[in-house]
């Protein structure tokens, strides 16, 4: 249960909000560099914490994400010409630059033209390449932490793989759905048997003949790090360690020798989020199967409707339910694919899920101690500037793991170097 | 069909039939302080209490170990008199925690099927102690840096 006003605090992340603000202190995935593939690329429509922006990438390679909209009648952009190191609008050929200064009026006299160029500039946010995603930074430019370095983002191109989709709900229920380890024995259930991306790994067994595993969490500099432990062989537990760096990044435990799977959970505006997927490997490239089995959707992944980012199964097909299927015991929810599975259900809540009618339970523990630290985060920047735990880029040097130890052992004592990046070392998994 | 926004935020309403009953345990001299302060405040129904000794009974099963534990207002009373009608057992502990303490309780809720958790506040030291004697016992364990941050959890668990 949380009250209304905390809800409303946590879930909304337009400009001047409190929770707004400190998503502002982070890199945040903006689009998929697929999405501006080239010098000059058609410009895409990107909305980002409820502000409507254009991206584009000029001719010489710079990327700019400005306003959407024209300074001098508020046209879109999107329409405009992506031309000669500028994008120009499509209605009186005002031309921008990628850090939003004009430097073209071309319906003024020339005498004029100069001065008035200068004083208009867009609001613009840098945009950079790191791994398959461009990122943004919408916050006070004073305050640009260093560049990303999450693990996914830095192996090399053949190693990593990302995809993204459109969620219809609040960044915070899919987020939530990320931590809550609790339901993977019942929802994802039929992926531990057949998905391509999951199945055969010793430690399915242990997923299998335990469905009700006991939780520990521990704080962490960044996040929280949630172990969810099962028997194992004799004096041994099976623990799936799960990270969760502030705000919105999660990666799932790995199982054998998968790549490792992730989200990133960024909001749109208050009622969708992008749902950032991705898999990586920590010391081999991904195979020619597993790329496959990614874009065909499996996994983490997803099908699309064709031409845009909205999945396939979404909900005004009720996500293509099969009540067969789930009467054969194929899928648990009659939804097909783990991606689905998971936003099938946090979109039916609505777009933002009442909180102050939930009955949580000791094992949404995780969950709870999650928003703590978000509301506790948002108050100290508010009221001191405190700079959250997820901008330092340590704090993204995390890794999931998936490992069986000795049961008076602490997994954070045990796994202490496992949950840590080391490059060439390859990540902990059964 | 997913909800709409408006139904999202509109939910029948109707009052909890039961509410739930919480104990909240201090399982040492430090978590019984934390206890005190806590048990001043505004709370839907849970008891607040500190163990204080194991006691050795007769019988078979579950039945075998008590503890006496200590109430808010100093009265003594019985662990198994406690759980009688719990739905949640909350245990709290620090570095300084007997594990016999631990192990009684736990073993009590896993008896009686009452949903466990522990709360351990990490002091100077790591309380790798007491993490590893509630663990056998606890359905989650939520090790923490700050006392303050108890209250939310506590009341996000409706107690
Ligand atoms: S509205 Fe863009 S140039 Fe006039
Ligand atoms: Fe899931």
């Amino acid at each position: 249960m949380l009250k209304q006003e905390i809800n409303e605090l946590l879930t909304q992340t337009g400009p001047g909000t409190p929770m707004g603000d400190l998503f502002r202190q982070y890199w945040l995935p903006a689009l998929l560099a697929d999405e501006l593939p080239d010098n000059d690329a058609p410009p895409v429509r990107v909305k980002l914490l409820s502000e409507r922006l254009i991206a584009f990438r000029d001719s010489e390679g710079r990327y700019g994400l400005i306003d959407e909209f024209c300074a001098h009648r508020g046209v879109s952009l999107w329409f405009g010409r992506n031309e000669e190191s500028g994008l120009r609008c499509a209605y009186h050929g005002w031309k921008y630059d990628v850090t939003g200064q004009c430097i073209e009026v071309p319906s003024e006299p020339d005498e004029r033209h100069s001065s008035l160029c200068k004083k208009i500039k867009l609001k613009s946010y840098p945009l950079v390449k790191i791994g398959d995603v461009l990122w943004a930074y919408m916050g006070d430019p004073e305050k640009t932490p260093d560049l990303p370095e999450w693990e996914f983002a830095t192996v090399p191109p053949e190693q990593t793989y990302t995809s993204k989709r459109w969620q219809e709900c609040n960044w915070l229920q899919a987020l939530e759905g990320g931590i809550d380890s609790s339901h993977v024995s019942w929802l994802h259930s039929g992926g531990l048997r057949d998905d391509p991306l999951f199945k055969g790994a010793q430690g399915n067994k242990y997923n299998l003949a335990d469905r009700r595993p006991f939780f520990e969490v521990v704080e962490a500099d960044g996040g929280l790090f949630i172990g969810a432990r099962r028997n194992a062989e004799e004096g041994h537990y099976y623990w799936r360690i799960t990270p969760w760096v502030m705000p919105n990044f999660t990666l799932i435990p790995p199982r054998g020798d998968y790549p490792i799977h992730g989200h990133f959970w960024v909001p749109i505006d208050d009622e969708n989020c992008w749902t950032y997927s991705f898999d990586y490997h920590t010391v081999r490239p991904l195979t020619e199967a597993e790329l496959q089995a990614m874009r065909d959707g499996h996994g983490v992944h997803n099908e699309y409707v064709p031409g845009t980012f909205r999945p396939l199964q979404n909900k005004d097909n009720d996500y293509m339910m099969d009540r067969e299927a789930q009467k054969r015991g194929e899928t648990y929810s009659g939804i097909k694919g783990i991606a689905m599975q998971d936003a099938s259900l946090q979109e039916s809540m609505g777009p933002i899920v009442d909180r102050t009618k939930e009955k949580l339970v000791s094992t949404d523990t995780g969950i709870i101690m999650a928003r703590q630290k978000l509301w506790k985060a948002v108050e100290a920047l508010r009221d001191e500037g405190v700079r959250p735990p997820g901008v330092d880029a340590e704090h993204h040097k995390v890794r999931s793991a998936a490992v069986v130890i000795p049961k008076d052992q602490a997994f954070i004592d045990a796994s202490r170097e496992a949950l840590t990046v080391r490059p060439g070392v390859r990540h902990a998994s059964v | 069909m997913a909800a709409t926004a408006a139904e999202a935020r509109f939910r029948i309403d109707y009052p909890d039939q039961t509410t739930r009953a919480s104990r909240i345990i201090a399982l040492d001299q430090q978590a019984a302080d934390v206890v005190r302060r806590l048990s001043g405040q505004d709370w839907r129904g849970g008891r607040f209490l500190v163990f204080e000794d194991v006691l050795p009974v007769n019988g078979s099963g579950h039945d075998q170990v008590d503890a006496t534990l200590r109430t808010a207002d100093g009265s003594r009373t019985l662990l198994s008199k406690e759980l009688e009608d719990a739905d949640v057992a909350v245990a709290i502990a620090t570095e300084h925690v007997r594990p016999e303490a631990a192990a009684v309780i736990g073993d009590a809720c896993a008896a009686r099927m009452i949903m466990s958790a522990g709360l351990i506040l990490a002091g100077s030291e790591q309380p790798d102690e007491a993490v590893s004697a509630l663990r056998p016992n606890a359905m989650v364990l939520l090790i923490l840096q700050d006392e303050n941050d108890i209250p939310p959890i506590l009341t996000a668990l409706r107690v």
